[in-house]
């Protein structure tokens, strides 16, 4: 029982070896936390099965002691408005679902690029490429050239003034710059793109179909996805790839075979936490989607703009029904989420 | 199979770690790349397995250029000093990977995985997972993977340096063994050059990113090439004394020793292995020394002396004793000694 004094100060000791009055202390304030962080839920439970005048006449605690519980809102929303929910619950499975494996599957790769092949552009020309481009834009919004002749046009330029000063351009960016600028397109507010992105899929009549939010919720997603796939990609010995490489496996294989089984803990964390984030965003579907397309938390801020005030019953129902595919997940995905997976890999 | 490296060289950006590397590994011969870390022994090992690009010069295996080629159309296993062994995979598993991935039957890779294993001793733990297994057993697996297809040529970087000394030695056997067993061409990188005496039909000394000698065990050990080789071989390590060489007598101190040669230079090294020299009285001796330690090692005495400023070993008799800084001898015969030029480290031959 050799402890420093940091970890007598920082480190508790296990709750097996304290003695019983601080175990009963220990309890007391896990019992508190645990009801704490559980009480939403039970309160957004019991709402859904409140009436009118149980919610707006005073705060009730206990369904058949304090209350009646009445299944009105359940009713409506499940019976009277069937159709409507089920849509909106659709569209927000497919659309999270659909963006979150896009979001993994591009993201983990880019990332695993990222972590094993060196990119060095030049900074120079890649300076060029963007001024070329905004020169192309330049072109088609403010003197009306067709965007295909812009384009082409703008390619040729870019290419031939690469080939001709690229060399002398010494200063390169390396994959730090690169993984940089990824997560930096996060910094962004999204209020701040969205008008950009409705008049983008406006242009394209996108507005208010699947592939929209989804190609949207993709690429807000990404830079995540690549930020933190990278820690673990990086994580995992060279060595074990070099050897499925000699051992005849492709680039793909290696990263099949040895990569994603060794990363999975973190491609579940992952997978989990931007499942999250689509199931709940609401401000870029709100632009984008208008019927068809609604998801579930436009549904929710609906319930609070009617003109009979806010529906706390309907809203807590799509709350709770929202609730369980992000809970279910997070069971199957939680046991995949264990530490010591590269044990033995390699000695040292 | 063979190996041929043809004026291969490597740089990392402005930094040449490779010069110009030529050497020729003969079918089922055991060659060892030996050289200080840093030497580019293991740079070479892995541009021949093609996990690093080529700078210069061309590589082939069986006779066919490899230079350009990815490392799993080389038909070259490779044991890493790490074991590398697949953490998410069972022992027989990572055994049978290369199998898998050549497609073979389930019923043909399991037969297989079983031979080899049972060729390793590791027949009873082809269930575990590579994190219950102990350094010695991983590192059975880690050969038994390289084995199991029969490769052109196995390729082993410093496989034996995690192991601790008394199972390094067991298994320096065994690979020895095994090797002459299989008869599969095989490179050995490792900076022991214990391990590159005993293990080696030829080793290829590397220094500074250049071949320094490339000669069987015995010849690079009775007669290196230059200094380098002459002091990184030899447990201990070749002695060497400073002087200058006056028409075939090397003049050290007031001593002068004659070398049967008739060269004139006017920094020279003689050197002399410890086992070749007699501790014999001061006015015997051929070079007058200084007792500086004598230690008992068991089967002789290993006496350190002074000469100058340089410090020899010698082996001397179990019986020997002597006190601290007592003047003795140092007796050798003339064609036991060795002559270098100190400017270039180059051995001077006697005419």
């Amino acid at each position: 029982m050799n402890r420093s004094a940091m970890q007598w100060l920082f480190e508790p000791p296990s709750i097996r070896d304290m003695a019983p009055g601080t175990k009963l202390i220990v309890y007391a304030i896990l019992t508190f936390w645990t009801a704490f962080v559980l009480f939403p839920i039970y309160w957004v439970l019991i709402t859904s099965f409140k009436s009118a005048i149980d919610v707006n006449s005073g705060p009730v605690y206990l369904p058949f002691v304090d209350f009646q519980p009445s299944l009105h809102a359940w009713k409506e929303l499940f019976v009277f408005d069937f159709w409507d929910t089920l849509s909106a619950y659709m569209n927000s499975l497919i659309i999270a679902l659909s963006a979150t494996a896009a979001s993994v599957i591009i993201g983990s790769m880019a990332s695993y690029a990222l972590a094993r092949f060196e990119y060095q552009p030049r900074f120079g020309v890649v300076f060029m490429f963007v001024l070329v481009m905004i020169g192309a834009f330049v072109a088609v919004g403010r003197y009306g050239v067709d965007w295909r002749i812009s384009c082409a046009v703008g390619v040729a330029v870019f290419y031939f003034l690469a080939r001709a000063l690229g060399r002398h351009f010494k200063a390169r960016l390396s994959n730090g710059d690169i993984l940089f600028w990824m997560i930096s397109q996060r910094i962004l507010a999204p209020i701040v793109v969205v008008v950009p992105i409705y008049m983008m899929f406006q242009q394209v009549s996108l507005l208010d179909t699947h592939i929209a939010i989804i190609l949207t919720y993709t690429v807000i997603n990404l830079p995540i996805v690549i930020w933190l796939m990278y820690d673990f990609f990086t994580s995992i010995p060279i060595d074990l790839e070099e050897c499925a490489q000699l051992d005849g496996a492709t680039r793909f294989g290696v990263f099949w075979d040895i990569v994603l089984p060794l990363s999975r803990s973190g491609l579940a964390a992952t997978t989990l936490l931007v499942m999250i984030l689509s199931w709940n965003e609401y401000l870029l579907a709100l632009f984008l989607s208008t019927s068809r397309a609604q998801t579930m938390p436009i549904l929710v801020a609906a319930m609070n703009a009617g003109e009979r005030g806010i529906l706390w019953w309907s809203m807590s129902v799509v709350i709770i029904v929202m609730i369980i595919p992000v809970v279910i997940l997070a069971i199957i995905l939680q046991r995949y989420i264990s530490k010591g997976l590269l044990l033995g890999a390699v000695k040292g | 199979m063979t190996v041929v490296l043809d004026a291969v060289s490597k740089s990392f950006g402005n930094v040449k770690v490779l010069h110009e590397l030529s050497l020729e590994v003969q079918d089922g011969e055991f060659l060892v790349l030996l050289g200080a870390s840093g030497s580019g022994k293991s740079t070479a090992l892995r541009m021949i397995a093609g996990l690093e690009t080529v700078s210069g010069g061309r590589i082939s295996i069986s006779g066919r250029d490899v230079t350009d080629q990815l490392p799993k159309n080389r038909d070259v296993a490779m044991v890493f000093q790490s074991y590398a062994l697949y953490p998410h995979k069972t022992v027989a598993e990572n055994i049978g990977y290369p199998l898998k991935i050549r497609r073979l039957n389930r019923t043909e890779i399991e037969s297989q995985v079983r031979d080899v294993a049972a060729q390793v001793r590791i027949d009873e733990l082809l269930e575990r997972y590579p994190r219950e297994l102990s350094g010695g057993q991983r590192q059975r697996v880690a050969l038994a993977r390289a084995m199991v297809r029969r490769p052109s040529v196995f390729l082993m970087d410093e496989p034996l340096s995690n192991l601790d000394a008394k199972l390094r030695g067991h298994m320096r056997a065994e690979l020895k063994h095994m090797q002459h067993e299989l008869g599969i061409t095989t490179i050995y990188v490792t900076h022991d050059q214990i391990e590159a005496m005993t293990l080696a039909h030829r080793v290829a000394l590397l220094e500074g990113g250049r071949l320094q000698q490339l000669a069987a065990p015995k010849t690079i050990y009775e007669d290196p090439e230059n200094l380098f080789v002459a002091q990184f071989i030899g447990s201990p390590p070749m002695n060497v004394a400073h002087g200058r060489l006056d028409a075939g007598t090397f003049v050290i101190g007031e001593d002068r020793v004659a070398t049967g040669g008739t060269e004139t230079v006017a920094n020279a090294v003689l050197g002399l292995r410890a086992e070749d020299c007699q501790v014999v009285a001061p006015e015997d001796g051929a070079i007058r020394a200084q007792l500086f330690a004598n230690e008992l090692i068991g089967d002789h005495t290993l006496v350190t002396a002074k000469i100058g400023d340089d410090m020899v070993s010698i082996k001397a008799p179990k019986e020997f004793e002597a006190g601290f800084d007592e003047a003795i001898g140092i007796a050798f015969e003339t064609d036991k000694l060795y002559l270098f030029d100190k400017d270039t480290g180059a051995r001077i031959r006697r005419s």
